[in-house]
């Protein structure tokens, strides 16, 4: 077989990790407080949560983060200096789920389009991407229903698949093949195929293991001829119009940019995570407010979701991790929302 | 409930029932805006009917209808925190009163039923939860399964409602309710300090808390101003603590424990913990009652008494 396939049993995985941890900021889940699983730098393996699907907020923060600085400004000695901060460490992100790394390409092109944006493609370009097959989905897990696979995790660097006592390792790129060059002795080459045997019986089994997968089909191409659906209404008259969807969604990506100066002479610039479901988030200097209401407000996340992002970029707004399905406090469900446009749509 | 609003409806006695519908997972429910007497098969109620409806009445203040709403018994302390602030008007509001024996939020009481698992039902008794599954009958002690906040709830029965759609509930003697409190209270400083650090360095600012709560009604915000900026909006532990501490002096007095703010945190920060100290020193420092369930005491910091033994110094 290839010889980017490799085995690497539960300690090999353990001292690896304490390796990358000495030789690199090791970024992983971790239990920071009870019920909340978090992208964190961790000191070794003992403190990684290894079977979070999903973990409660995605790592986007590691490629935006909630409030990030983007100058510093002085007017000292007359004139004006700006001041970049320091760019990224070559770091490691472990534990990634295939939604995780879906997302980031769904990212991707927002931030690497027309206007490269420096700060995230930065952060990605100096992040190494292990990735690890989910065992068992969340019980708001929906990847399958929108494209995705929940076993193999393209876009990540290496990807790690349990596999008995052991783990399948399969490097997807070269900077995966030369991450396993510099820890030799930790990684078995897998001759016999068993990585990949391990990857189909894992998809296997998870087939049948999601417990509620929403009907895509010819949704997008609906909403495409219906902008304007009472529908939206009977959403928005429920939802507070939070921050929660879209701050623990992977790819919602909107952000604010301010000036924070204390004696006008000093400061930054920083930029800050916004959300289209806040009321303040369209209204311009005078007032205006393109979207009144949360109807228009609620209308915006789900067709950002189900068609704007498919219309731009050709991808995906929504991965199916169902983050946003288990934080939302009055219950909106995107699985039900997809299901009830289809409802919607067969009626005509 | 639903022949209640059935009746609302077709006597065109309200315009709108706010009350819940069953939500996407057995567990869960979603708040439901009924306007046809047709839907009102939608309506449910059990256990599991968390959410305080009554904030959503501010939405149709300027309809020319009136409005039903289910209440529990500490949602009615919401109601009230939005009547005397002048949020709703009392002539508007048809209050469908539900006496409780306590809800359980599917969400912290990490019930263990394997995802998928139809439920059938499920009820609450004196001493227990019970949870009727396909694969039998799952039986919590109640005290494990119910929200913080009902285990010593103070008023079961709402304390104000046109129509109650069963027997008043008795409270129980509540001698417990600031137990958590005090065991933060009798924390070394250091600790403390640590505690609320911990917990609002995670703070994502996502404002759920704030949207949820029946005493944040504000139609500009202090958080959403930009001139003056009271607090920025950059998430760091300092604007996290500012945040935090503002909005829980904001709501002094008026914050009536209902516990949402706590429940819609998604990052577990244990809000109602913070709040319940306030109304505990406000309860100590002038006598009142928990804000909300007396329509006839109005909030201690938002109202004056000349026989006021303290000077304005
Ligand atoms: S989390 Fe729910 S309530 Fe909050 S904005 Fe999103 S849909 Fe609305
Ligand atoms: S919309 Fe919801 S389910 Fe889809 S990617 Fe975002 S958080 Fe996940
Ligand atoms: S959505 Fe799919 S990939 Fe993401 S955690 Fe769930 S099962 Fe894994
Ligand atoms: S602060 Fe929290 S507990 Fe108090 S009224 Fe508001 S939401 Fe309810
Ligand atoms: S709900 Fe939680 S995370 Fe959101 S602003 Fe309030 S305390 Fe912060």
């Amino acid at each position: 077989m290839s010889v980017r396939d490799f085995l690497l049993t539960r300690e090999g995985l353990h001292s690896w990790l304490s390796r990358l941890a000495r030789d690199y900021p090791l970024i992983a889940p971790v239990e920071e407080e009870k019920g909340v699983i978090t992208f964190k730098q961790v000191g070794g393996p003992q403190e990684i949560v290894f079977d979070c699907a999903p973990s409660t907020l995605p790592p986007k923060e590691w490629f935006l983060p909630s409030t990030e600085e983007l100058f510093a400004f002085s007017t000292a000695g007359g004139g004006i200096t700006l001041q970049e901060p320091p760019g990224p460490k070559e770091r490691v992100l472990f534990g990634l789920h295939p939604c995780d790394v879906r997302a980031l390409l769904a990212l991707d092109p927002v931030f690497g389009g027309t206007y490269p944006d420096p700060y995230y493609l930065g952060r990605r370009k100096a992040t190494i991407i292990v990735a690890l097959s989910c065992t068992k989905p969340g019980p708001y897990c929906f990847c399958p229903a929108v494209g995705g696979d929940p076993v193999v995790a393209a876009g990540a660097d290496l990807l790690l698949t349990e596999s008995g006592s052991s783990f399948a390792v399969k490097a997807m790129t070269s900077r995966g093949e030369e991450i396993i060059q510099r820890y030799p002795g930790h990684f078995a080459p897998d001759e016999e195929g068993r990585g990949e045997r391990a990857r189909q019986e894992l998809a296997g089994q998870l087939a049948g293991m999601f417990a509620f997968l929403p009907d895509l089909r010819g949704v997008k191409e609906f909403l495409d001829g219906h902008f304007e659906l009472p529908y939206w209404e009977e959403v928005a008259s429920r939802c507070l119009g939070c921050g929660i969807c879209t701050y623990t969604c992977p790819t919602c990506h909107c952000f604010d940019i301010f000036d924070q100066s204390w004696d006008g002479a000093r400061g930054l610039r920083a930029r800050c995570w916004d959300s289209c479901m806040f009321s303040q988030f369209t209204r311009m200097a005078g007032g205006h407010n393109p979207r009144p209401t949360q109807k228009e407000r609620v209308r915006n996340r789900f067709l950002h979701k189900l068609k704007y992002h498919q219309d731009r970029y050709g991808l995906g707004g929504c991965v199916g991790c169902g983050r946003c399905v288990a934080k939302c406090p009055v219950n909106i469900d995107i699985r039900r929302i997809i299901g009830d446009l289809k409802e919607l749509a067969s009626h005509g | 409930m639903r022949e209640t609003a059935r009746q609302l409806l077709r006597e065109r006695e309200v315009g709108l029932v706010i009350g819940y519908a069953a939500g996407s997972e057995a567990y869960w429910v979603t708040p439901a805006f009924i306007k046809e007497e047709a839907q009102a098969d939608r309506l449910v109620w059990n256990p599991f009917c968390v959410n305080s409806l009554a904030k959503y009445l501010i939405n149709y203040h300027h309809e020319p209808y009136k409005v039903a709403v289910v209440v529990k018994g500490c949602d009615s302390r919401a109601l009230v925190r939005l009547l005397q602030d002048n949020q709703v008007q009392r002539e508007k509001v048809v209050v469908i009163g539900i006496p409780c024996l306590g809800v359980v939020d599917a969400k912290a009481a990490a019930l263990k039923i394997a995802p998928g698992t139809r439920i059938l039902g499920a009820s609450v008794t004196d001493g227990e939860f019970l949870l009727q599954t396909e694969s039998g009958t799952l039986s919590l002690p109640r005290g494990e399964a119910l929200c913080a906040k009902c285990r010593y709830c103070e008023n079961p029965t709402p304390v104000l409602a046109d129509t109650l759609l069963a027997e008043e509930v008795a409270a129980e003697p509540a001698a417990n309710i600031y137990a958590e409190v005090r065991e933060v209270e009798s924390w070394p400083r250091e600790k403390r300090s640590a505690f609320w650090d911990g917990h609002f360095q995670r703070c994502l600012r996502c404002y759920a808390c704030r949207n949820i709560c029946p005493a944040c009604t504000c139609r500009e915000c202090v958080f959403d101003q930009t001139d003056p900026c009271w607090v920025a909006k950059a998430h760091n532990l300092s604007e996290n603590t500012a945040f935090h501490l503002i909005r829980a002096m904001h709501v002094a007095g008026r914050c009536v424990d209902c516990g949402e703010c706590e429940r819609a945190c998604p990052v577990n920060i244990p809000l109602r913990l913070l709040n319940q100290k306030v109304i505990k020193d406000i309860k100590e420092l002038f006598g009142v009652s928990t804000p909300g369930s007396r329509l006839d005491e109005m909030p201690a910091l938002g109202m004056f008494a000349t026989e006021d033994p303290d000077e304005f110094n």
